[in-house]
């Protein structure tokens, strides 16, 4: 009975090792492609490898493993344990989760498949390491930054690497500045393309600002950053107001001062006005000259009337302006007053009114005194 | 005294009517032109005294004999603007066939300048009203002492005060002018319309002139 019983198995073992189909060797397998994502990789990075595989043999395959291996660019995740069949035609795609260790090149994991049946299949991928960072510049300043004074900053990003970067943002950061605005977005920039940006900067302070460009390259977030020293200037653009033609009049009750303010600066002088300074004290009618606008190489007349001690010898006269953002400014022309004769204090130069009263008793009594002459006549 | 001259301020034509029966006089229009030349002194003093306020100190002891010399001054000025009111009134007049001797117009203008001594008395008080509200630095040298007397001339003359003045003084004027041209009817012995335009004309040219330097277009 034993001995039946093993007949009957061994013809089984027999009859199924003839029956069961023909297995493929590794000679069928091939790699069709691999991928990388970014693709390339900067040093520290940690990026997705896919390799795709096809069988090109008639029957299926059975794979016991595959996994990747390699120095500079090493596997993060396991390898896959028990693949299993892939059917004759069929396609598979294997993902890594890879990191660049070393420093830049070109670098050769090597993927590996175990077959069921002996041999494997290996097969390295080039993956490509390079540091290069994005670039900033200043392509856009004034001539010279002032207190208080809002200017244009205009920054360009470019992108000198081989592959197109994400996210993309500048953003500005010290003190003793206010910038609009706080963070620009430039978005994904393709290898070689560039972008720009414009903050409207407003120094309280002499500094440094630092514009930092953070970007992603695949999943990986990387920064650089981008210096430029604040330092206060005379802008060589910037308005100017001359004044010039100046007459000192005498008159009741204070002086009268009459002259030309010209704009002999490049930039429009907004908002221009004129006043007489301390000591002087402005009285009607022209305590204050709104001239307006001021265009570069334009002049204006102006007019100015005040009140002065006797021993006042100079009188400044301030001229108030604003830059085209607002931001105001002042300029001061001391003129000559002394040696001219003052008024005292109780004399206003206002209207005479006891003078008109007698001026008009007396038109009265003349026209009365003529009128009168003739009646008689 | 005969102040029965007065009359000649509101009845000018009886008055010169009488004044023809009897040979001219000067006396009466010459007192009155020494009046008037008195208190244009009296101005022509304060404006001085304004000036020697600006002389240093060493310098003040002129001040007396500058004073002197512009009062003598415009007393002769006094006399001088008869004459010469009296001067272009007998040449113009002389245009409409005038007769009458030069003393006989002398007299009838004398007397028609007496309007102008009330003018002179409110302008010199009005004068005095302006200087006074004045302080006068002190000058030391030549350039300074015309740059400031340049500047209260222009101060006095922009003086709505002294405007005000220089309106009264015209219309004084024009009282003078109404005077005279009853003067210069029977002086001369001319229509009423020759004698207004002999008056007008001269007047009507100082009243121009002077409208137009009290608006500072000169």
């Amino acid at each position: 009975m034993k001995l039946f019983h093993l007949f009957l198995l061994s013809l089984v073992c027999i009859v199924a090792a003839i029956a069961a189909p023909a297995s493929a060797g590794p000679a069928d397998l091939t790699v069709t492609s691999s991928a990388i994502d970014p693709l390339v990789l900067m040093k520290g990075d940690t990026g997705t490898l896919s390799v795709e595989i096809k069988n090109n043999g008639a029957e299926s395959v059975t794979i016991r493993s595959a996994r990747l291996y390699g120095s500079g660019v090493v596997a993060l995740s396991d390898s896959y344990p028990s693949v299993g069949d892939i059917g004759a035609g069929n396609s598979k795609t294997f993902t890594f989760t890879v990191r660049a260790d070393a420093g830049e090149g070109t670098f050769y994991p090597m993927f590996v498949l175990d077959i069921q049946d002996g041999g494997n299949l290996r097969y390295p991928i080039p993956v490509q390491v390079e540091d290069t960072p994005l670039t900033a510049s200043v392509i856009g300043k004034p001539d010279a930054f002032s207190e208080g004074r809002t200017a244009d900053i205009t920054v360009k990003v470019g992108n000198p690497r081989p592959n197109a970067v994400s996210g993309v943002q500048v953003i500005p950061q010290g003190t003793g500045f206010k910038a609009t605005p706080t963070g620009a977005f430039v978005g994904a920039l393709p290898a070689d393309g560039s972008g720009t940006v414009v903050f409207n900067l407003t120094p309280t302070a002499e500094t440094d600002v630092t514009f930092q460009v953070v970007w992603r390259n695949g999943i990986n977030t990387h920064t650089a950053d981008l210096a430029l020293p604040i330092v206060f200037g005379e802008d060589k653009r910037q308005a100017d107001p001359v004044v010039t033609n100046v007459e000192v009049v005498p008159e009741a009750g204070g002086y009268r001062i009459v002259g030309d303010v010209m704009n002999a600066g490049l930039e429009a002088a907004r908002s221009v006005l004129i006043t007489p300074g301390a000591p002087a004290t402005p009285t009607d009618p022209y305590r204050v000259y709104v001239v307006g606008t001021l265009d570069p190489d334009d002049a204006s007349p102006f007019e100015v009337t005040f009140r002065a001690d006797a021993n006042v010898t100079e009188v400044p006269i301030v001229v108030e302006y604003r830059d085209s953002d607002g931001n105001r400014y002042t300029t001061t022309t001391m003129v000559e007053v002394g040696g001219m004769a003052a008024p005292v204090k109780d004399s206003e130069g206002g209207i005479p009114v006891a003078g008109i009263i007698i001026a008009v008793l007396v038109a009265i009594g003349v026209v009365g005194a003529i009128y009168y002459s003739w009646r008689r006549t | 005294m005969n102040v029965g001259f007065l009359r000649v301020l509101l009845n000018p034509g009886r008055f010169f009517e009488e004044r023809m029966q009897s040979e001219p006089s000067l006396k009466i229009p010459a007192l009155i032109a020494f009046i008037i030349g008195l208190i244009g002194a009296v101005s022509a003093a304060l404006t001085a005294n304004m000036i020697i306020g600006l002389l240093p100190a060493e310098a003040q002891a002129f001040g007396p004999v500058m004073v002197a010399f512009t009062v003598v001054g415009a007393i002769i000025v006094g006399f001088l603007s008869w004459v010469i009111y009296s001067g272009v009134f007998y040449l113009l007049s002389m245009l409409f066939k005038g007769e009458g001797s030069f003393k006989r117009t002398l007299e009838v203008t004398g007397y028609g300048l007496l309007p102008q001594v009330f003018g002179g008395i409110i302008g010199a008080a009005f004068l005095y009203r302006v200087i006074s509200s004045l302080t006068v630095p002190t000058a030391t040298s030549p350039e300074q002492i015309a740059e400031v007397t340049e500047s209260l001339t222009n101060l006095m003359m922009t003086d709505p005060l002294m405007q005000v003045a220089g309106l009264v003084g015209i219309l004084f004027v024009v009282w003078s002018a109404n005077i005279w041209i009853f003067g210069m009817k029977y002086a001369r012995n001319l229509s009423t319309r020759d004698a207004a335009l002999t008056v007008g004309i001269p007047v009507g040219l100082y009243i121009v002139y002077t409208l137009i330097t009290l608006t500072g277009w000169l």
